[in-house]
C-alpha cells in the first residue's frame, strides 16, 4: 500500500467547533486566503495545514450541522486547541456550544486550550469595520453585503456610518462569553488561576471584515507552542529516530523539559 | 467538473460465467495475480485466468479464460473468498462456516490431525494484511461470530486454523478490518478501534448499522476508511484520529476502495471517484446493479450480479494532461504533487517540471502573469520557450527549437491574443519584466545571448528606459540581430552603445556623429555632443581620438578641447603626448590656447616651451585685437590682463623671445616693464613705467611684485631705485600737477616709509622740500627708529636677566650639602664611613679620603680628582 500522507505530518491540531452558520469556514477562509466569500454548508469537515514558523499546524473546520455531530469527538481527539465559535447575533449559538459541543471536546488533549469566539461582530459593532488586516479589499465587502443586509437596505452601504443605522441587536455580550468560559474551565476541572484568563481567550471577530481574525489565530498558535514542544519531546524519547527533527531543537528540548 | 481518472473495462462477461442460467448471481470475488475467483449464490467457486491485453489502439482490455469451477456442496451462497497465496489456499465463508480449499484444485482441504480446518458460526472475517507475526506461511484472520459479542483472531495454516486470541466487544460487531494489533470494528451503534493485544479500545463515532450498511476498509498502515452518517467517507487511524478530511460520497454506498489518490465508492447506480487530496468529486461512472467493489493489490475490481469489471486507472500523466487541457491548473498540480511518492524521484521531477511549465503557459494565456511566472520559475522553464512565442525576438543565430510535445497550444503571440493589441502589449510587458528578472540568474545559463537579444528588442520596441542600462552593463546581445532592430526603432544612440560594447568604437562614433550632424534622428540624448567628447576623452584608443577630435573641434572648439584637457589620469589610459596634441591642434587656435592654458595653469607644466607658446599666443591675440578697428576695448583689456598675469606669474617662458616681439610695440609698455622686471632690469622697467607710462601706482606695484619673494634689502634697493627714478625725472620734466614724479616720490615715501633707509633718503632729497611735505614719512621713520632702539634695549635687558637667572641656578646646584652617614657606603671601596672627613667626587658623591688617595696613586690620569673641593 502506498504511503498516503501527502504532506508533512502536522505537529499540532486546532479544531473549530460551533453551531451551523456561525461562520467557522469563513473564519478559516479569511485567515488562510485573506478573503471573505460565500461558503456552502460544510459537509463532514475540512482541514488546512498552516506553516507556523518551523511547525505545521492543522486547522480542522468541522461541520456544524446536527447530522455530522457524531464526528466531532473524532476531530477533537488529540487537539491542542479548540475554537468554540458562536454568532454574536444569535444567543442560541452560544448555548449550543455548552449543550452540544462541549462534550465533544472530551477527547482533546488534557492540556488543550479553549478559545471562545463570537463571530459576525461587524453586524453589531461599527468598530469591527476597521479591519486590522491591511489587505482587506473593499470589493469583497460589498459583494457579500447583499447576502446579509440587503433585506434591510436598498443599496449596499459603503461606510460604517451608514451601516450603523441597520446594526443588528447584539444578543451575546463579551461578559456572557466570559461566563461561559468560566463554566468550561469548571467542566474541564481546570483551575481558573492556572488556566488562561477569560479576557485572553474570548474573542469577537468578523470573518467578513477580517476584524480580529489574525490576532485570534496567532494568539492561539503562540499558546499551543508548548504543546508542540512537549509532543516533539515525547517523540524524541521514542526509539524511532526522526531524521527530519533532529536538527537544532536541543535548546527547545531543554526548555520544555521543565513543564 | 470531472476528470477521467478511471475506465471501466469488462473482465468476465455474463456468458462466460453462467451461460443462460438466469438465477445465478455473483456473491463474492477474489483476485490474486492473474487468478480470479468468483463465488456464486448456488455455492460454486469459479476460477478464471485474467490476462491483460493491450489493443491496437493502446487501450487496455482483459480476456478471461475459465479454468475450473467447483461446487462446494453446501447449497448456500458463497459469502466470501480470500486467497492465502503463500499457502495456496482459498479461505471460504459459506453457510456461516469458514474453511479452506486448494487454490488450484478447489478441493476442500481435510482437517489435519490435532486442529480443525473449519470455524463455525461466522458472520464475517478479514485478513490481516499487516500482521505482527512475521511467519510468511500463516495468515492472520479476524473473525466475527454470530452469537457472541467477540472477535476471534485465528492463525490459518496450510491445513488448519488455530484460535490465538478472543476479545470481547461491548456490542455485536458486524464488520471488521485488521491491521497490526488493531481491529477496526463496526458495532451496532458505533465504530471503534480495538487493540487485541492490550485490549485498549477507542470509540470512533456513532453510526447506526441498522440504517446503513457499515463499511470498514483498511486503506493503509493503521488507517481505515469508514462510512459515516450523512454520506461521508471518514478516515481514521489506529489512534482514533482523522488525519484527512472526509469525502462526501452518497448515502447508499455499498462498498469503497482506495486507489491512490482516489477513493472509489460504489452505490446502486454509480461509481463515484473522489480525490483524497482535495476531497472533490472527480468522476462519476454509471454502473447498474453493482454490488461488489474491491481492490486487489492496487487493482480495483467491480462486479454486478452477473459480470465482472476492472476499473482501470488512466495513467497519471494522462489524467494530468486532461486537467490541463481543461485549464484546471490547480487540480493538475495537486494531483501531480500528490503522486510524488508513487513515482520514482527522477521521473517525478521531470513530470513535475513539465506540468508546472504547462500550467504556467495556461496561466500566461489567461494573462495571469503572476501565477505564470511562479510556475515558470518552479518548473525551471527554458525561457526561450516563452521568448519563442513572440515573433522575431529570438536571434536568427539561436539554435533553439521548441520542446516536443509542445508545452502549450499557441503558435505565437498573435495567435494567443487573437488580434487584441492590448493583450499583446500586456504580454510584452510581462516578458520584459520576466526577462529582466531572470537574465542575471542561472535560468539564463546557456541562452544568455537569446535572452539579452530578446530583451534588447523588446526594450527598443517599447521605448523602454532600461534599454540603455542593458547596453551599458554586461550583456550578451547578438550584434548582427540587434543592429537592424535598433535602426528600425531609431535607437541610434543605443546602437552606438552596442557597437562600443562589442569593441567597435569607431562604428559607434560614426553612428553618434551622424546623429549630432542631423543625418539621423534620435532624441535619446540631447547632449550627445558632450557625450561623444566625454567618450573620446576617456577612450584608450589614441587613433580614434586623433581621428574624431578634428570633428569635435570643428563642431565646438571650447567643448572639443575637453577631449584633451579632461582626460582622466589613470593607469588604464595611455597618456597623450602634449607635443602631439599641440601639433594636432595647430589649426584650431582657440582650442590650442585652451589646451595650453590647461597645461600651464592647471597641470602646472614646467616646460619652457608651453609657457612661451602660451605667452606668445596671448600676445598675438592682444596684438590682433589691437589691430582691429574699431577696437573692442573691453576685450582688449581682458586679453591684456591674461597676458600680464601670465607674464607676472610664470618664471618659465623665454623672456627674450617675448621681449623681441614686444620691442616695437609702444602700446604694450606695461608688459614690457614686466618682462624687464623678469630680467631684473629694474631700472629699465621703472624707467618705462615712470617716464613713458607715467603710471606711478603701477611702478609701486611693480616694486612690490618684483621683490615679493626676496628679502628686505632687495626690496629696499628697489624702492630706492624707484625713488631715484622719480627724483631724477624731476630734472628732465619740471611740470607740476598730480602726475608729477616729485609728488609721486613724496607719496611713495609717505606710504612706504618703513621700507626706506631714512638716512639715505634724507641725503637724496632735494633741499627745497618742506618738512611738512614729508612729515608722515619722517614721523614714521623716527618712530620706527625709536621703536627699534627701545625694542633692542628691552631685548638686551631680558637677555641679561635670563643670564643672571641661569647663573643663580648653577650656583644653587653647586652649593647643595653632601650627606654622609654611617649607613652610607663609599662608592670606591663600599665600606661605610666612620669619620666625617670625606672627599667629594663631582656630582656630590662622597668617598673615603684614603680611597681617593689610592685611586690617584694608581692612575695618574685621574689626578684632577684631587682638585675637587673638600666638604663635610
Amino acid at each position: 500500500m502506498p504511503e498516503l500522507s501527502k504532506m508533512k505530518k502536522p505537529d499540532v491540531k486546532v479544531v473549530l467547533l460551533g453551531d451551523m452558520n456561525v461562520g467557522k469556514t469563513s473564519l478559516l477562509h479569511r485567515y488562510t486566503e485573506r478573503k471573505f466569500k460565500d461558503t456552502i454548508s460544510t459537509v463532514g469537515g475540512a482541514f488546512f495545514l498552516k506553516q507556523w514558523g518551523p511547525y505545521n499546524i492543522s486547522i480542522w473546520d468541522t461541520a456544524g450541522r446536527e447530522q455530522f455531530h457524531g464526528l466531532g469527538s473524532m476531530y477533537c481527539r488529540g487537539a491542542a486547541a479548540i475554537i468554540l465559535t458562536y454568532d454574536v447575533t444569535n444567543w442560541q449559538s452560544l448555548s449550543e456550544l455548552e449543550e452540544r459541543f462541549l462534550s465533544l471536546t472530551d477527547t482533546a488533549n488534557h492540556d488543550c486550550i479553549y478559545a471562545l469566539v463570537g463571530n459576525k461582530v461587524d453586524l453589531t459593532d461599527p468598530k469591527a469595520h476597521q479591519s486590522q488586516d491591511s489587505d482587506v479589499a473593499s470589493e469583497d465587502r460589498t459583494d457579500s453585503e447583499d447576502m446579509r443586509t440587503e433585506p434591510q437596505l436598498p443599496t449596499p452601504p459603503t461606510s460604517p456610518a451608514s451601516l450603523s443605522g441597520v446594526m443588528l441587536q447584539k444578543q451575546v455580550t463579551p461578559e456572557d462569553a466570559a461566563a461561559l468560559y468560566g463554566r468550561i474551565l469548571r467542566y474541564k476541572g481546570l483551575d481558573e488561576t492556572s488556566s488562561q484568563p477569560a479576557e485572553k481567550m474570548c474573542f469577537e471577530t468578523s470573518a467578513k471584515t477580517g476584524y480580529n481574525v489574525d490576532s485570534l489565530f496567532e494568539a492561539l498558535f503562540d499558546l499551543v507552542l508548548p504543546s508542540i514542544l512537549r509532543q516533539r519531546n515525547e517523540n524524541q524519547e521514542s526509539p524511532t529516530v526522526d531524521l527530519e527533527e533532529c536538527r537544532g531543537s536541543s535548546n527547545k528540548r531543554a526548555k520544555s523539559s521543565c513543564c | 467538473m470531472s476528470v477521467k481518472a478511471f475506465e471501466l473495462v469488462p473482465a468476465v462477461e455474463r456468458d462466460l460465467l453462467m451461460g443462460d442460467k438466469a438465477r445465478i448471481n455473483i456473491e463474492c470475488i477474489e483476485c490474486c495475480g492473474k487468478h480470479l475467483y468468483l463465488g456464486t449464490n448456488d455455492c460454486f467457486i469459479h476460477h478464471f485466468l485474467l490476462d491483460e491485453v493491450t489493443t491496437s489502439k493502446g487501450k487496455l482490455s482483459y480476456s478471461a479464460q475459465k479454468l475450473l469451477h467447483k461446487y462446494l456442496g453446501l447449497k448456500k451462497p458463497v459469502a466470501e473468498l480470500r486467497a492465502a497465496s503463500a499457502l495456496e489456499r482459498l479461505i471460504v465463508l459459506c453457510d456461516a462456516i469458514v474453511f479452506l480449499v486448494d487454490m488450484v484444485t478447489l478441493e476442500t482441504v481435510p482437517s489435519a490431525a490435532g486442529g480443525g480446518a473449519k470455524i463455525r458460526g461466522v458472520t464475517a472475517f478479514c485478513i490481516n494484511e499487516n500482521p505482527v507475526n512475521g511467519d510468511p506461511f500463516c495468515v492472520e484472520m479476524g473473525v466475527l461470530s454470530s452469537k457472541r459479542r467477540t472477535v476471534q483472531i485465528y492463525m490459518v495454516y496450510e491445513d488448519r486454523v488455530q484460535l490465538v486470541k478472543e476479545v470481547n466487544t461491548p456490542e455485536q460487531p458486524c464488520a471488521v478490518s485488521l491491521d497490526g494489533y488493531f481491529l477496526c470494528l463496526a458495532l451496532a451503534t458505533q465504530y471503534m478501534i480495538l487493540n487485541y493485544n492490550t485490549g485498549a479500545s477507542q470509540d470512533l463515532f456513532p453510526y447506526s448499522s441498522e440504517e446503513r450498511k457499515p463499511i470498514v476498509k483498511r486503506i493503509g498502515r493503521e488507517e481505515f476508511l469508514l462510512a459515516a452518517p450523512g454520506g461521508l467517507g471518514m478516515f481514521a487511524n489506529a489512534e482514533g484520529v482523522s488525519q484527512r478530511a472526509p469525502v462526501n460520497w452518497s448515502e447508499s454506498v455499498i462498498s469503497a476502495a482506495v486507489c491512490f489518490p482516489y477513493v472509489v465508492a460504489l452505490d446502486e447506480s454509480f461509481i463515484t471517484i473522489h480525490s483524497m487530496l482535495d476531497q472533490q468529486l472527480k468522476q462519476t461512472l454509471s454502473f447498474r446493479d453493482g454490488h461488489i467493489l474491491q481492490d486487489f493489490e492496487g487493482k480495483v475490481i467491480l462486479a454486478s450480479t452477473k459480470a465482472v469489471y476492472v476499473l482501470v486507472p488512466l495513467p497519471l500523466e494522462r489524467q494530468i494532461q486532461d486537467l490541463l487541457a481543461s485549464h484546471r491548473v490547480e487540480e493538475a498540480l495537486i494531483l501531480t504533487e500528490g503522486a510524488q511518492r508513487n513515482i520514482p524521484k527522477d521521473k517525478f521531477q521531470i513530470l513535475h517540471k513539465r506540468i508546472l511549465q504547462q500550467a504556467g503557459f495556461i496561466q500566461f494565456g489567461q494573462l495571469q502573469f503572476l501565477e505564470a511566472k511562479e510556475h515558470f520559475r518552479k518548473g525551471q522553464l527554458d525561457v526561450r520557450e516563452l521568448i519563442s512565442l513572440y515573433p522575431l525576438l529570438l536571434p536568427a543565430s539561436s539554435s533553439f527549437t521548441r520542446c516536443h510535445p509542445p508545452l502549450h497550444e499557441f503558435a505565437d503571440l498573435n495567435h494567443l491574443a487573437q488580434g487584441d493589441q492590448e493583450k499583446v502589449l500586456h504580454c510584452k510587458k510581462f516578458l520584459i519584466s520576466y526577462l529582466g528578472e531572470v537574465r542575471s540568474t542561472e535560468v539564463a545559463n546557456g541562452c544568455r545571448e537569446d535572452v539579452d537579444t530578446a530583451l534588447l528588442k523588446l526594450y527598443a520596441e517599447q521605448d523602454h528606459e532600461s534599454l540603455l542600462d542593458l547596453l551599458a552593463s554586461d550583456n550578451s546581445c547578438v550584434l548582427a540581430d540587434s543592429v537592424p532592430w535598433l535602426e528600425k526603432y531609431h535607437k541610434f544612440f543605443a546602437l552606438g552603445l552596442l557597437y562600443h560594447y562589442n569593441g567597435q568604437d569607431s562604428a559607434a562614433l560614426q553612428m553618434w556623429i551622424r546623429v549630432v550632424d542631423g543625418e539621423l534622428q534620435d532624441s535619446t540624448r540631447s547632449d550627445l555632443f558632450e557625450y561623444i567628447v566625454d567618450f573620446l576623452c576617456s577612450s584608450s584608443n589614441l587613433d580614434l581620438i586623433w581621428k574624431y577630435a578634428d570633428w569635435a573641434l570643428r563642431k565646438d572648439p571650447t567643448k572639443g578641447v575637453h577631449i584633451f584637457t579632461k582626460r582622466p589620469q589613470s593607469k588604464h589610459l595611455s597618456e597623450l603626448n602634449p607635443d602631439d596634441v599641440i601639433t594636432h591642434l595647430g589649426k584650431h587656435t582657440m582650442a590650442l590656447l585652451l589646451y595650453l592654458e590647461h597645461l600651464v595653469l592647471e597641470r602646472k607644466s614646467q616646460k619652457e616651451k608651453f609657457h612661451t607658446h602660451l605667452a606668445v599666443l596671448y600676445l598675438e591675440r592682444v596684438l590682433s585685437l589691437l589691430s582691429e578697428s574699431p577696437r573692442d576695448e573691453e576685450q582688449i583689456t581682458r586679453a591684456r590682463e591674461r597676458l600680464q598675469a601670465l607674464l607676472r606669474e610664470s618664471n618659465l617662458y623665454s623672456v627674450q623671445v617675448l621681449l623681441g616681439k614686444l620691442e616695437n610695440c609702444e602700446q604694450l609698455l606695461l608688459e614690457r616693464a614686466t618682462l624687464h622686471g623678469k630680467l631684473e632690469e629694474h631700472d629699465k622697467a621703472l624707467h618705462i613705467l615712470v617716464h613713458k607710462l607715467r603710471d606711478f601706482p603701477s611702478a609701486e606695484a611693480f616694486c612690490i611684485w618684483a621683490s615679493c619673494s626676496r628679502d628686505c634689502a632687495y626690496r629696499q634697493r628697489l624702492f630706492h631705485l624707484l625713488l631715484e627714478v622719480y627724483l631724477k625725472g624731476n630734472h628732465t620734466s619740471a611740470g607740476g600737477g598730480v602726475g608729477d614724479p616729485e609728488m609721486a616720490a613724496v607719496d611713495l615715501l609717505n606710504r612706504h616709509g618703513e621700507v626706506f633707509d631714512a638716512v639715505r633718503v634724507l641725503r637724496m632729497l632735494p633741499e627745497g622740500w618742506s618738512l611738512q611735505l614729508l612729515r608722515p614719512f619722517l614721523d614714521r621713520s623716527v618712530r620706527a627708529s625709536m621703536h627699534a632702539c627701545r625694542t633692542s634695549q628691552i631685548a638686551l635687558g631680558l637677555s641679561h636677566s635670563e643670564n643672571l637667572q641661569l647663573l643663580h641656578d648653577r650656583l644653587k646646584e653647586r652649593k647643595k650639602p653632601i650627606y654622609v652617614s654611617e649607613k652610607k657606603g663609599c662608592h670606591l671601596c663600599h665600606n661605610t664611613f666612620s669619620e666625617p672627613d670625606v672627599v667629594c667626587l663631582p656630582g656630590g658623591v662622597p668617598v673615603h679620603k684614603h680611597c681617593v688617595a689610592q685611586r690617584v696613586r694608581d692612575s695618574p690620569t685621574k689626578s684632577q680628582l684631587t682638585n675637587s673641593s673638600n666638604h663635610t
